[in-house]
């Protein structure tokens, strides 16, 4: 039996602002015991195999660096209804994947939660390189306090 | 004769792993250039584990690769334990064996699913094969879920394993997780066989192109099987086999300029590696259930049609669980024991092969008498298949030249993605001695 709520980090940690969310659920872990009914993942750059850790779960959050046109280190949550993907895939990987394309596989199998919640935080940089950009770092507990508030501390 | 006049430049073709152009023009009917590129950066492993310890090669090359790190790490840890004289338990060699079948299972279901799927039902990847076909791409992602929780039991994660040392393994299942796998693999194979009926529903899409070929594979002459794991070098274009310290005399890899991958040519001026050379040399020695999907399909000994690498990747799924269900008995039967890795390397240099999902695998490494690496040379399928895809686009083209563009493109396409080519395994750092 699955825990009932999953906190998914999406995102590459060698390309900057990019892992802001496998970041983010690093430190999650670290307070992890006080969220028995959650798993925290570290998603990286998985692509479809979002579809194996939000089957079966009352909750999904996820977590990933978006381009929301708004200022560097903005972070904004909402739910798959909230917006429209715009995202152009090559389709030359399975690694390239647009988040919403997954959800909306899910849904369309079955297999997604009732409740999927995004959180979005909109990167300074995004190029190779190790290590938040600064505009993110200076937030990091900001993001964190949200994401436990959405957990319901 | 055609007069046709053809402009084909595939940038990046899509759903295969790494990067290949495919480029065609012709006119008039006269083809001026055509050519399968690798542009690919050189990975630089071989120099990487230069000086390492005998300890962590295996650690170093399963990053080779992402969807078959198990093979790059069985191989190597077999090379290693080869070049310095370690042995390993018949445990150990059961239970490597059972991992390497999971990842066979893995990377057929996700190149025949994911990948090849989508030009069989006409659409551009397997996202909008949701909305068609919702129940068999649920059944694909539930088989590919298996075979990575498989590949994690006994590697210890999904991808690059942590469970593999020279001379043993750091941790094993135990006999209730063994039986619990068990009893997932046999209820697996009604979703497999349902698998098969979808793409048997679509083969005729299948182009229907021959292009007679020499097909090379592991052959186990001592217990003859059909073999991933365990043999020598076979080829259907001779008798005998040739031992796998000597495979270099079968690779002959040489240096294309239109690749940085190189290329391998062995009787003819390439061949082929893969399931369907694995099917042409062992096909005798499947599972009764694979046999009956291989009938499915017509799929015979002697099949040179290399858009069928995918049906026989699909007959090779099901050989694997079949033969896995059985290998989990007879592992529970002898019991498993704990067992210590006591090792003291010497120096050497040897080689191993093992059949990768996408063909066979040699690692080749030298150590001194401390046990650090000296030299490594690893041939992947991928290069191997090179020269074979372009052989193959020679004959092709010209069959085709009367179709219009999109569909000559397309079967370009679909007979690169049907090697299943890893192309970022294959590319190669060149070594060349200047002779002006």
């Amino acid at each position: 039996m699955r825990k009932p709520v999953v906190v998914l980090g999406l995102g590459n940690p060698l390309m900057a602002d990019e892992g802001i969310g496998v970041y983010l659920v690093e430190r999650l872990l670290e307070s992890a015991d006080k969220y028995p009914g959650v798993d925290f993942v570290d998603a990286g750059t998985g692509g479809f195999s979002i579809l194996y850790h939000i089957e079966d779960r009352r909750k999904a959050i996820v977590i990933d660096c978006a381009f929301m046109d708004e200022p560097p280190g903005t972070v904004k949550h909402f739910t798959p209804e909230e917006v429209q993907s715009v995202k152009v895939l090559a389709h030359q990987s399975l690694h390239e994947a647009d988040l919403m394309q997954i959800i909306a596989m899910a849904r369309q199998l079955g297999q997604a939660p009732d409740e999927i919640v995004i959180f979005g935080i909109q990167p300074q940089r995004v190029e190779p390189g190790l290590g938040l950009s600064r505009t993110l770092t200076e937030r990091i507990d900001e993001y964190i306090s949200m994401i436990q508030h959405e957990l319901g501390e | 004769m055609s007069n046709r006049t053809v402009n084909i430049n595939v940038h990046h073709v899509t759903r295969i792993e790494g990067h290949g152009n495919i480029v065609l023009n012709a006119t008039n009917g006269k083809i001026e250039k055509l050519q399968w590129q690798v542009p690919e950066a050189p990975r630089f492993f071989e120099a990487m584990v230069r000086g390492r310890s005998y300890e962590d090669i295996q650690i170093i090359v399963s990053r080779i690769c992402g969807i078959c790190s198990i093979s790059h790490s069985l191989a190597a840890t077999k090379a290693v334990e080869n070049a310095t004289g370690i042995q390993v338990s018949e445990q150990t060699d059961k239970i490597r064996l059972l991992m390497h079948y999971s990842e066979q299972l893995q990377s057929h279901v996700l190149h025949v699913g994911y990948l090849v799927a989508p030009d069989l039902f006409g659409m551009p990847s397997v996202v909008p094969l949701v909305a068609a076909a919702p129940g068999p791409v649920k059944t694909i992602i539930g088989l590919h879920r298996l075979a990575n929780e498989w590949s994690a039991l006994l590697a210890g994660r999904i991808t690059h394993p942590v469970t593999l040392r020279p001379g043993g393994m750091t941790k094993i299942p135990t006999e209730t997780q063994l039986r619990e796998l068990q009893d997932r693999l046999r209820q697996c194979l009604p979703d497999l066989k349902a698998v098969a009926d979808v793409v048997l529903s679509a083969a005729g899409n299948l182009p229907k192109f021959e292009r007679p070929t020499e097909y090379v594979a592991l052959k186990d002459t001592r217990t003859p099987h059909y073999a991933f794991y365990h043999g020598e070098i076979a080829s259907t274009d001779c008798a005998g086999t040739v031992a796998v310290n000597d495979w270099k005399t079968v690779a002959n890899e040489f240096v294309s300029d239109q690749s940085t991958s190189k290329w391998a040519k062995w009787h003819r001026a390439s061949y082929a590696v893969g399931a369907l050379a694995r099917f042409n040399i062992n096909a005798e020695l499947l599972s009764p259930t694979a046999k009956a999907v291989a009938k499915m399909f017509g799929l015979q000994k002697g099949c040179c049609n290399p858009y069928f690498n995918s049906v026989a990747q699909i007959v090779e799924a099901v050989h694997v669980v079949d033969t896995s269900i059985e290998l989990i008995e007879e592992l529970l039967t002898r019991g498993l024991k704990q067992e210590a890795i006591a090792v003291s390397p010497k120096a050497g240099k040897a080689s191993a092969a093992v059949e990768a999902p996408r063909g066979i695998l040699f690692h080749e490494y030298e150590f001194d008498r401390k046990g650090n690496c000296m030299s490594a040379d690893l041939c992947i399928p991928t290069t191997q298949n090179h020269a074979n895809i372009q052989k193959d686009m020679e004959k092709l083209v010209p069959e085709i030249l009367d179709e219009p563009q999109d569909k000559i493109r397309l079967k370009l396409e679909m007979l690169v993605r049907a090697y299943d080519p890893c192309v970022s395994c294959s590319t190669h750092m060149l070594d060349v001695k200047f002779v002006r």
